[in-house]
């Protein structure tokens, strides 16, 4: 999150490109970048990558669910 | 770690937000807080983290510790005094959705910082485009409403004049809100000097280590449970039907649920990017949704409070439906999405612990809103109206015939007052035949409520969800019914859905209807998904189910084998 110079508003809302997680600059929080991405952790930059592999293993991925059809 | 203690304080402080909760009802305004109760009042403790609950709202339940911790982020400690109360309802700063204002005050003794008294409500009218707050065709969260971030409502004790007049000037019904903040106030308040009291009986450094004890203790009894539940990555997804602007549009909720050792990630990678219209969940819908979920499939006697959350990572990508991105319209995703979510992840697990989970219940509040110039007094009137659905089979029993949905834990507003306090007469009002899913334990029944329009003119605007895709089953059970919103206009004979009455894009999501004295509205809410095989239902269960009206004859035919000569 960037806060104009002001305080009073916010220049730019920045999220954790994993978990989602709201990054609040100069708040003594972690922030990681990886392939130009911003991300709260190493934890979070390995999980995308696991996650990436994963999905592209048709075995590893057992997603059920219901019929999406109209 | 003194066990006596730490459980008397914890009960001690359940009964305060209760009693939160109490003020909070008694001397609100609208309807929504003093019937249907949206609201949850908690105890935080300096850092944020949850220390007690009470059990109303669960969204708000998991919402309130990233809520708390995103305003001090903004309004450090230090800066906080005593007297003050804060206020916030920003969905992109840990919010949930714009409606939901949260309201927390210092708790301090002999001037040192012990806590927060907190209390999330949900305000019925935040401005923009409808009466109500839920617009349904909402492209931006600037159509939503007004958006507040942390600020002093009151400073030291005394009203922040400022910022009240620039709340009430952008609503339209400013008695009400005033009335309604000031219930918050009064709950934040009671919290704050019975806790006070407690702190003093114990002393400050017991207080204190009894709550971190107690946190840890609750951390210590959810990471058994999740410890008995076989190890394994579960996944599951589920559909949202429309999102008002792109209507026959499809959305995904996915979950990935990774369940190992005494750990659990929910992982939501697979779900629909964002939407264009209103049903995007905000981190703090995510994040609440997986901690509801979670909290259904446990041991319910674990004391909630921010112990229970720490072995719970959630996993929402930004810019998905699950975790919106600024300005997306985010409206429905605190009421629509949310329950879809805790459904999917409950779907997930339904194989590694299918006596904790459920079929899909129905998944939606109604949320119909409407307002109005009354036509005797000229004043302006609101009511965001709550519906009942019927909940999913369990392992064990039916589901609840008519609750809220899972989300919500709110109470429909009694006929006497819906009529008293609105210029409707509600004409029927009946559990609907044949609305549950088939299963050994069958869903919950919806209902309908058919109501004629006593006034000159009533807006009406709309979110809700499952006019498509029905509540599931689970092992074996059938879908339950699907629900419906239609209108017959005065002096017409045909019922029709806000699609053919109005040229709406969905027959769910819908904004700013105009409807006329002697027009007749007609809700219909969802029934809930079966659990296991019709076939393996008691027979004496069919027939009290035929006696009551809950399934026809020939539905207890069609979907149970059900003849009257057998035995």
């Amino acid at each position: 999150m960037r806060f104009s110079e002001n305080g009073l508003y916010i220049e730019r809302y920045i999220k954790c490109g994993n978990c989602g997680v709201l990054i609040y600059e100069k708040k003594d929080q972690q922030i990681l970048t990886h392939d130009g991405i911003t991300y709260c952790s190493q934890w979070c930059i390995d999980w995308k990558i696991a996650r990436e592999k994963r999905r592209g293993h048709a075995l590893l991925r057992k997603v059920r669910g219901r019929d999406g059809e109209r | 770690m003194d066990p006596v203690t730490m459980n008397i304080l914890e009960s001690t402080l359940v009964s305060i937000c209760r009693e939160m909760g109490i003020v909070l009802m008694k001397t609100a305004y609208s309807t929504i807080f003093s019937e249907a109760l949206d609201f949850t009042c908690g105890l935080a403790d300096m850092s944020g983290d949850l220390m007690a609950v009470a059990d109303y709202c669960p969204s708000q339940i998991g919402g309130m510790p990233l809520l708390v911790k995103c305003c001090l982020l903004e309004i450090p400690t230090s800066d906080i005094d005593e007297g003050d109360v804060i206020l916030h309802n920003d969905p992109y700063r840990g919010g949930l959705h714009t409606p939901e204002h949260t309201l927390f005050k210092p708790i301090f003794v002999d001037r040192e910082l012990m806590g927060f008294s907190v209390a999330i409500g949900h305000i019925q009218e935040v401005g923009g485009m409808v009466p109500g707050g839920f617009c349904g065709e909402a492209t931006e969260v600037f159509h939503e409403g007004i958006r507040v971030p942390p600020v002093k409502i009151k400073k030291r004790g005394e009203d922040n004049v400022e910022v009240w007049k620039l709340l009430l000037a952008n609503v339209r019904t400013p008695r009400v809100n005033y009335g309604d903040l000031r219930a918050l106030i009064a709950a934040v308040d009671l919290g704050e000097s019975r806790t006070v009291q407690v702190i003093r009986k114990y002393g400050k450094a017991v207080f204190r280590e009894t709550i971190r004890d107690l946190l840890d203790y609750s951390e210590r009894r959810m990471r058994a449970e999740l410890e008995a539940i076989p190890d394994g990555i579960y996944g599951f997804k589920d559909y949202i039907e429309s999102d008002g602007v792109d209507a026959e549009r499809t959305y995904t909720i996915e979950a990935e649920v990774h369940k190992f050792g005494d750990s659990i990630v929910i992982d939501y990678a697979g779900s629909s990017p964002q939407a264009k219209g209103p049903i995007n969940a905000t981190l703090g819908v995510a994040t609440s949704a997986a901690y509801n979920a979670v909290l259904h499939m446990t041991d319910p006697s674990i004391p909630r409070n921010s112990g229970c959350f720490r072995p719970i990572r959630v996993l929402a990508p930004p810019g998905t439906i699950v975790n919106v991105d600024y300005p997306g319209p985010e409206v429905g995703g605190n009421t629509e999405t949310h329950p879809r979510i805790v459904g999917t992840i409950m779907g997930a697990m339904a194989d590694a612990i299918p006596n904790r989970t459920m079929a899909a219940e129905g998944g939606t509040h109604s949320n119909l809103v409407f307002g109005g110039a009354d036509a005797e007094t000229g004043d302006f009137f609101i009511c965001y109206d709550i519906a009942g659905v019927g909940w999913g089979g369990r392992a064990f029993a039916d589901g609840n015939d008519a609750v809220d949905s899972i989300n919500g834990n709110c109470r429909p507003t009694p006929i006497e007052v819906f009529e008293t306090r609105f210029p409707w007469r509600v004409e029927y009002l009946a559990f609907d035949t044949d609305s549950a899913g088939a299963g050994k334990f069958r869903g919950g029944v919806g209902y309908t409520k058919q109501m004629i329009c006593l006034n000159d003119e009533i807006i009406c605007s709309q979110m809700t969800d499952r006019h498509v895709f029905a509540p599931w089953g689970l092992h074996g059970g059938k879908q339950g019914g699907l629900g419906a919103t239609l209108i017959l206009k005065a002096a017409t004979q045909e019922w029709q859905n806000m699609r053919q009455a109005f040229g709406k894009k969905s027959t769910s999501r819908y904004s700013n209807v105009r409807i006329t004295k002697g027009d007749r509205l007609r809700l219909v809410s969802p029934g809930g998904g079966g659990y296991g095989e019709p076939k393996d239902r008691q027979r004496e269960l069919i027939v009290s189910d035929i006696k009551q009206g809950y399934v026809s004859l020939a539905g207890a035919e069609r979907d149970y084998g059900y003849s009257e000569g057998t035995a």
